[in-house]
């Protein structure tokens, strides 16, 4: 149906050239499932375009309606919680992509000469994620997103001279508020996303110029070529398919609920960065305080020179892994203290069970009300009243407790329960806390 | 059709080469099959993230406005109505003025604020007992019948009723300038 109509434009634009540069392109060695993954990255990307565009439909970056209008799209808007979903796993899995994408372009010895450009380019890339991923996570204005922010700010504080400018400057003045959520908000869906499509369009012609670099392997590398479509394309399609899958289960089945309103009065708050910003946070926490300067600038600042200069520091040709002892080992300490460091740095914060402010105020009536003189919770408390350790899993509804503590008599009938005088703030609390007394939470 | 071409046993020992025929086409199959799943399962939710708030009314509810003791006998009394309105996610309160006059305790014609000529606020006059809106001179008695002007119709009715002793009532807005009674 759509081949005549593709006759009909071609006959007067003259695609087929175009059709067969696009899709004749040489793989050397052939098509392989090692060269999916920046297919897969530039996939994810226009993913989370995608779905940033249709957020951005009911979005309000200010303060006084940004929390609420995440609200809204997760609770009300039809499909919402699943375009919010793809939008939140995605921007993880498309670091991951990066991730693994440069693994393999550094694994193979593919940023040598003649794609010192490629490599360059795409460490840009990779800061411009990083910039989406920092940007973006303020947009909810929730207390994560505050305090999270807050202290990836303060980090960049810390570089001499120009670190105070460099507050005033990504805050828009003396605090985080209302000029910080819009310039955050700016940055994300205007500045980084023109910024971003120019640098890959850039990190793709360079590709197409120098053409793509093949296996190391000189014997594989020589058994000739495959055009790239259709059996790299069908490969990559795969792992599309597969990412997508991925995503939409997790969008489907992870819900992502908001924490509290950003409330800047409330420092009891302890803040999570995203996990691929976890691994340096744990490294703070070691630096003593002298050095802190260093680890939270200097050491970045390093790292991304060394990375960014990679091609001209490894100035060795050779491709082959075993021929590279040094690089690859020097690669493989830097995994494994990454790796290391995520590892201690999620352990840490499983082993604390980080507990929501309202349910620790929820908590503390428990106590103030004298809840265990009839209930037990956990094996504490008196045995006379339904021992209350798993009471959110009988009644998983906040609307069945707010009845019940206003009313207990009236959803159930004969209990001896007495009306507590609640307001509805502590009437929140204490439902908030009673709903985590569920099985599988410890 | 497109036939498979044969291979040639050299070319299949020096390795890698571009697949043709039915291989072609395979893959070529299995590529459109996914970029329609994917394109589906996406387009599908947005369609409706995107159409959603065109399948949205606006939830009408009855108001508790005042005690109906509180009210005069055939004496209209101009009224607050308070309702707390959702425009998507922001909630606004917003009050009317409205007209109510009582004829007995469970009996109360409530009327629209409205001019039903083009929408201007009119006002009861006591002396005349008449209302009168001072745009375009029409005039409506009591029971909102046209006694003079250019009005098309009598002045609008809300829906009301009596609980408990509390007057209740569904604010609407009607177009203006009809000789019908059409809501917005």
């Amino acid at each position: 149906m759509l081949a005549p109509l593709y006759d009909w434009v071609d006959e007067r634009l003259k695609l087929k050239p175009i059709e067969q540069t696009l899709l004749d392109e040489p793989i050397p060695g052939g098509a392989s499932w090692n060269y999916v993954f920046g297919s897969a990255t530039l996939f994810l990307f226009v993913l989370q375009a995608i779905t940033g565009m249709c957020l951005s439909i009911y979005y309000v970056p200010s303060p006084d309606h940004a929390y609420d209008t995440v609200q809204y799209i997760e609770n009300e808007v039809w499909f919402g919680w699943f375009i919010r979903g793809l939008h939140h796993w995605g921007a993880s899995a498309v670091i991951m992509a990066v991730g693994l994408h440069m693994l393999q372009v550094f694994f193979d010895g593919a940023y040598k000469r003649p794609r010192e450009m490629m490599w360059m380019v795409g460490v840009v890339l990779l800061l411009l994620m990083l910039g989406f991923g920092f940007t973006g996570y303020l947009l909810p204005w929730d207390q994560n997103a505050y305090w999270a922010t807050q202290v990836g700010i303060n980090m960049a504080g810390t570089t001499p001279i120009i670190g105070d400018f460099i507050v005033r400057l990504m805050r828009g003045g003396e605090t985080l508020g209302a000029l910080t959520l819009s310039r955050f908000f700016a940055i994300h869906v205007m500045i980084l996303p023109a910024i971003m499509m120019v640098g890959v369009m850039l990190h793709i012609f360079i590709l197409r110029r120098v053409g793509p670099a093949g296996p190391h392997d000189k014997a594989q590398a020589m058994q000739g070529s495959e055009t790239f479509y259709p059996r790299q394309v069908y490969m990559d399609a795969v792992v599309m398919l597969f990412v997508f899958c991925i995503l939409a289960v997790l969008a489907y089945t992870v819900q992502f609920p908001l924490a509290d309103k950003a409330d800047p009065s409330d420092h009891s708050f302890i803040p999570v960065p995203e996990w691929y910003f976890l691994f340096h946070y744990q490294l703070l926490k070691w630096a003593p305080g002298p050095l802190v300067g260093y680890a939270s600038w200097a050491l970045p600042a390093a790292f991304i020179f060394c990375l960014f200069a990679l091609p001209f520091l490894d100035r060795n040709t050779e491709r082959v892994p075993s021929s590279r002892p040094m690089v690859m080992a020097g690669g493989m300490a830097f995994l494994v203290t990454m790796f290391v460091l995520l590892g201690i740095s999620l352990r840490d914060l499983y082993a604390v069970p980080r507990t929501d402010p309202v349910i620790a105020k929820g908590e503390a009536l428990v106590q103030k009300f004298a809840c265990k003189t009839c209930h037990r919770i956990h094996g504490d408390g008196a045995n006379v009243a339904p021992d209350l350790s798993y009471v959110a899993d009988r009644h998983p509804e906040r609307e069945w407790h707010i009845r019940h503590f206003k009313d207990p008599q009236s959803v159930s009938p004969g209990s001896f329960m007495p009306k507590f005088p609640l307001s509805d703030t502590q009437l929140n609390n204490l439902t908030s806390y009673v709903l985590t007394l569920k099985s599988g939470k410890h | 059709m497109e036939v498979e071409t044969p291979v040639s046993s050299d070319e299949a020992e020096s390795g890698v080469s571009t697949p043709v025929g039915t291989r072609r086409s395979f893959f070529a199959r299995v590529t459109a099959a996914i970029s329609t799943v994917i394109g589906l399962s996406l387009t599908i939710p947005i369609v409706g993230y995107v159409v959603f708030p065109a399948f949205q009314r606006k939830k009408q509810e009855w108001v508790p406005i005042a005690k109906i003791d509180d009210l005069p006998v055939e004496q209209p009394k101009a009224l607050d109505y308070t309702v707390a309105e959702k425009d998507g996610w922001l909630e606004t309160k917003a009050t009317k003025g409205i007209w109510a006059i009582k004829h007995s305790n469970d009996e109360v014609t409530v009327f629209s604020p409205i001019c039903p000529h083009l929408g201007c606020g009119y006002k009861w006059d006591g002396q005349d007992r008449l209302f009168k809106c001072p745009c375009h001179g029409s005039v409506y008695n009591l029971k909102g019948v046209v006694q003079a002007g250019p009005a098309p119709r009598p002045l609008d009715t809300l829906p009301v009723k009596v609980e408990n002793g509390e007057l209740l009532v569904i604010y609407k807005e009607f177009k203006s300038g009809l000789a019908d009674q059409t809501e917005i």
